[in-house]
């Protein structure tokens, strides 16, 4: 018996440029936005709801609330009832929510989920931030007393690159360069409005400051405030949404395949165990392969565009090489060809990815299958990869830790 | 009325992108705050422009307030300076834009375009950030070639942070062009572009600025700070009227309304008239931030701040200030904070008192003003909406009728005594459209500030 097939309707994502303690709202006020967003850009009655998945990595930590699933309660009454929980993978915490409510739908238990990926992060200062992120690394080991650790660990990622194969700052800028400029075509990215070129993110001054070794300001993902909202579906309620929209079936993109992978948590461990494979993070070429095999995609050549996860500039430069864009080792190949570019052979992160369109934690893996569902449907506005048919994500926790990706086509 | 205001598709705007390269940028008038402003944001896209001013030590001024502004060194790689009578001329001869952004006089910019208009290739675009003057005069008996090549440029103070930007043709002006420097500001410049008719300060400065007399007249018997709660954050904006006043420049703001009060004729028009006290004030030389003292100023480290009593022209500690009993804004701000808007504006419709009328006839005005231009100043609500959003960061008069609910709106605007625009009245008795604004990035809800 062949899996049953989960469709994405569609969904709402909020402006990743807001800072909502700048607004003086709450937690539930992020939550509610994405949701009733998301119900009436898909024209989806609440009652249709059978069950709710919140992604969220530490609002524990930066709200001082827990419980989340629980909000969607507060966000219309026909939810009360309604089974709700909540998933942690760290940066990788919005795709774990979207494996368990795609999970549910498989096993037949319900028609119509909602998945949000949420984190407001803008409560606090950059540098209590940087401590609680760290909690996404082995904390005692790898980030406790260490200010900023996060973008040190992906710096070591750069460093092991060069170590292996050679590795050039301004391959990394112009990563940069090509996620700030799609970003600018993304009226919900974060950076739209910030002041970013080639020539900057080379800058080795302070309005470019090291963060952690060789990554600096302009390598780096920047936290925000930030929801997302999208619904899946069986075949049988995408059946009857198709009918009452006068779509065919056919024109409602679904999850063709799927990957999910976690490694060790440290990194000098995870580099240890790769020293002898082609691939630095190996856990996380599998993830990309098995979405693949599960479409029934040979390889990327098989996609129209990714939707990756550039926590820093080295991320997306292995991501390059781990989709098999390039051969290992080569994916200044991919950058200086122009391959990455919206109208490139493989465009990467038109949305802007997250140095472009902004990184809270744990909405990435949920705002990249919504992006990934905009293309494929031709909704993406200046961003869209024109004629896109197949998108797959990648979403990352940790140090490359949990690897997630999602194959989304028509 | 300028074209369609319908966006187009990314692969179009790359496609009509791909039809000319902007490879120099001269920017006159680069010493003001508009000039290196914009002259910094044409660096992010420009691998050359040119900061002139009247002399190479403003251009060099200019230059660093723009290195300040966007804190990036690239700015001064890609920059160079010179002054007028030496280096207009030179400047201009290989310019693939020209971007005047000389002080708001006529004879002024006269003057510059007659030797812009003898300097410049033929095929180079000469753009206009005026925010008042009509583009039809500005290029009246000029050249075909500068006629066809000539456009406002609006941007917004400050250009690298507010991406609501103005395009205004005029009657000759090549359309391509237009679209060409739609899809270049839009794509390569991050802006959002909004289309506007050749009318006084066209669309967002035409309803904003509206808005913002309208609160300075009611300044006079309430008092600033009393303005400021009432037309505050709850009813959508970050920012409160008379402070936006004061960072813009009360000299900016007379200009402005001056300008509209005096070449306009609408329902409105007694709205935009300056209040005495503010020429009066502004001859003792007030001028809001740039002058140190406006409706309010800075107190002492750690005081409140000084609010201004217009009576008397003096200033007083904020906290010596007596307000009304205004709990209905703490109400609607709890909604707010939950994000539950259209419960907020429902208890700021039902609020009771001489104070919440006030805040509703402010609202009121504004909403049913920005409807009654659609069809002089922009084609459709979405081209007003879209720079009271993108422009002035305040709700878009649409979305606070969706967030009412249009039948709430109609009672709001007949209780404030005004006309309710047709649209508004239709969208009421037959539920259609839904609701006015729906651009599908962009979330209503950022626009209502608790507190």
């Amino acid at each position: 018996m062949s899996t049953p097939e989960v469709y994405v309707i569609g969904g709402y994502q909020t402006d990743f440029a807001r800072n909502w303690t700048k607004e003086n709202k709450h937690f539930s006020a992020l939550m509610r936005e994405s949701v009733l967003g998301a119900l009436e850009r898909c024209n989806i009655d609440p009652e249709d709801i059978e069950s709710a998945h919140v992604g969220n990595f530490a609002a524990g930590l930066y709200c001082m609330q827990g419980h989340l699933g629980a909000f969607f309660t507060e966000v219309h009454p026909a939810f009360s009832g309604l089974p709700t929980g909540r998933h942690e993978a760290a940066c990788a915490s919005g795709s774990i929510a979207l494996l368990a409510a795609a999970a549910e739908i498989e096993a037949g238990r319900y028609d119509l989920q909602a998945v949000v990926g949420i984190e407001q992060m803008k409560t606090v200062s950059a540098a209590e931030g940087g401590a609680f992120l760290g909690t996404a690394a082995w904390y005692e080991q790898e980030a406790k007393d260490i200010e900023f650790p996060f973008p040190k660990l992906f710096g070591k990622l750069g460093d092991e690159y060069d170590k292996r194969y050679g590795l050039k700052d301004e391959h990394l800028a112009e990563i940069s360069r090509i996620n700030y400029d799609n970003a600018k075509l993304n009226p919900n990215a974060q950076t739209r409005t910030w002041y970013m070129n080639k020539e900057h993110a080379l800058c080795r001054t302070d309005d470019n400051a090291e963060v952690g070794g060789r990554i600096r300001i302009a390598d780096c993902s920047q936290v925000t405030d930030g929801a997302v909202c999208v619904f899946l579906a069986s075949r049988a309620y995408a059946e009857k949404y198709a009918e009452r929209g006068g779509m065919k079936l056919g024109d409602i993109p679904r999850i063709k395949g799927w990957g999910h992978n976690t490694a060790r948590l440290r990194f000098v461990d995870k580099v240890f165990e790769s020293r002898n494979d082609q691939f630095v993070l190996p856990h996380v070429r599998s993830t990309i392969a098995n979405a693949q095999k599960r479409a029934g995609i040979a390889d990327t050549g098989g996609i129209d565009g990714i939707e990756t996860h550039d926590c820093f500039t080295t991320s997306e430069y292995m991501a390059i090489d781990h989709f098999g864009i390039t051969a290992p080792g080569e994916s200044w190949k991919a950058v200086e060809e122009g391959w990455l570019e919206i109208d490139g052979k493989i465009p990467i992160n038109p949305s802007g990815g997250l140095i472009g369109a902004g990184h809270p934690v744990g909405s990435t893996g949920v705002r990249q299958l919504l992006d990934a569902y905009l293309q494929v449907t031709g909704q993406a506005g200046a961003y869209q990869v024109e004629g896109a048919k197949n998108f797959q994500t990648l979403n990352i926790g940790g140090s490359g830790t949990t690897s997630c990706s999602f194959l989304v086509g028509v | 009325m300028s074209p369609s205001e319908a966006p187009r598709s990314g692969a179009e705007m790359r496609k009509l992108l791909s039809s000319r390269d902007i490879k120099k940028v001269v920017v006159l008038g680069a010493n003001g705050t508009m000039g290196y402003g914009s002259a910094a944001l044409f660096t992010t896209a420009v691998p050359e422009v040119v900061f002139l001013a009247r002399t190479k030590a403003k251009a060099e001024e200019g230059l660093a307030a723009a290195i300040k502004q966007v804190r990036s060194p690239t700015v001064a790689s890609r920059a160079s300076v010179g002054d007028y009578d030496n280096d207009l001329e030179s400047a201009c001869a290989d310019a693939d834009i020209i971007f005047e952004a000389l002080t708001e006089d006529f004879a002024i910019k006269k003057d510059i375009f007659d030797r812009v208009e003898k300097a410049r290739p033929d095929d180079s675009i000469i753009g206009t950030v005026t925010s008042g003057l009509s583009i039809n005069a500005l290029c009246e008996g000029r050249s075909d070639s500068f006629r066809q090549h000539f456009m406002g440029l609006h941007f917004f103070n400050p250009p690298n942070v507010i991406v609501g930007t103005e395009l205004i043709p005029g009657n000759d002006t090549d359309k391509e062009l237009v679209d060409f420097v739609e899809a270049f500001s839009t794509i390569r410049l991050g802006r959002e572009m909004v289309r506007t008719a050749d009318t006084p300060a066209f669309a967002g400065n035409r309803v904003g600025f509206k808005v913002l007399n309208e609160a300075a007249q009611l300044a006079e018997q309430l008092g600033p700070v009393l303005v400021d709660r009432l037309v505050g954050p709850y009813t959508g904006r970050a920012m409160t009227p008379l402070a936006t006043i004061d960072l813009v420049g009360w000299d900016i703001h007379r200009a402005i309304v001056d300008n509209v009060y005096e070449n306009t004729k609408d329902e409105a028009h007694e709205t935009n008239k300056l209040p005495d006290y503010m020429a009066a004030l502004m001859d003792k030389g007030v001028l809001g931030n740039k002058s140190g003292a406006g409706f309010f100023k800075r107190g002492g480290k750690g005081e409140p701040r000084l609010v201004l009593d217009i009576a008397s022209g003096d200033y007083k500690p904020e906290n010596e200030i007596a307000l009304p009993n205004l709990d209905y804004i703490d109400d609607v701000s709890t909604f707010h904070a939950q994000g539950r808007y259209e419960e907020g504006m429902a208890a700021f419709l039902d609020a009771e008192g001489d104070e919440a009328a006030l805040a509703k006839k402010a609202i009121a005005g504004y909403v049913a003003y920005a409807f009654n231009r659609v069809g002089e100043v922009t084609e459709t609500i979405t081209g007003i909406d879209m720079i009271m959003g993108a422009g002035f960061n305040w709700a878009p008069p649409s979305v606070l009728v969706d967030t009412m609910g249009a039948a709430s709106a109609v009672k709001l605007i007949e209780g404030a005594g005004l006309e309710v625009p047709k649209a508004i009245v239709a969208a009421a008795e037959s539920g259609t459209p839904k609701r006015f604004f729906s651009h599908p990035h962009i979330n209503p809800g950022k626009y209502f500030v608790a507190g």
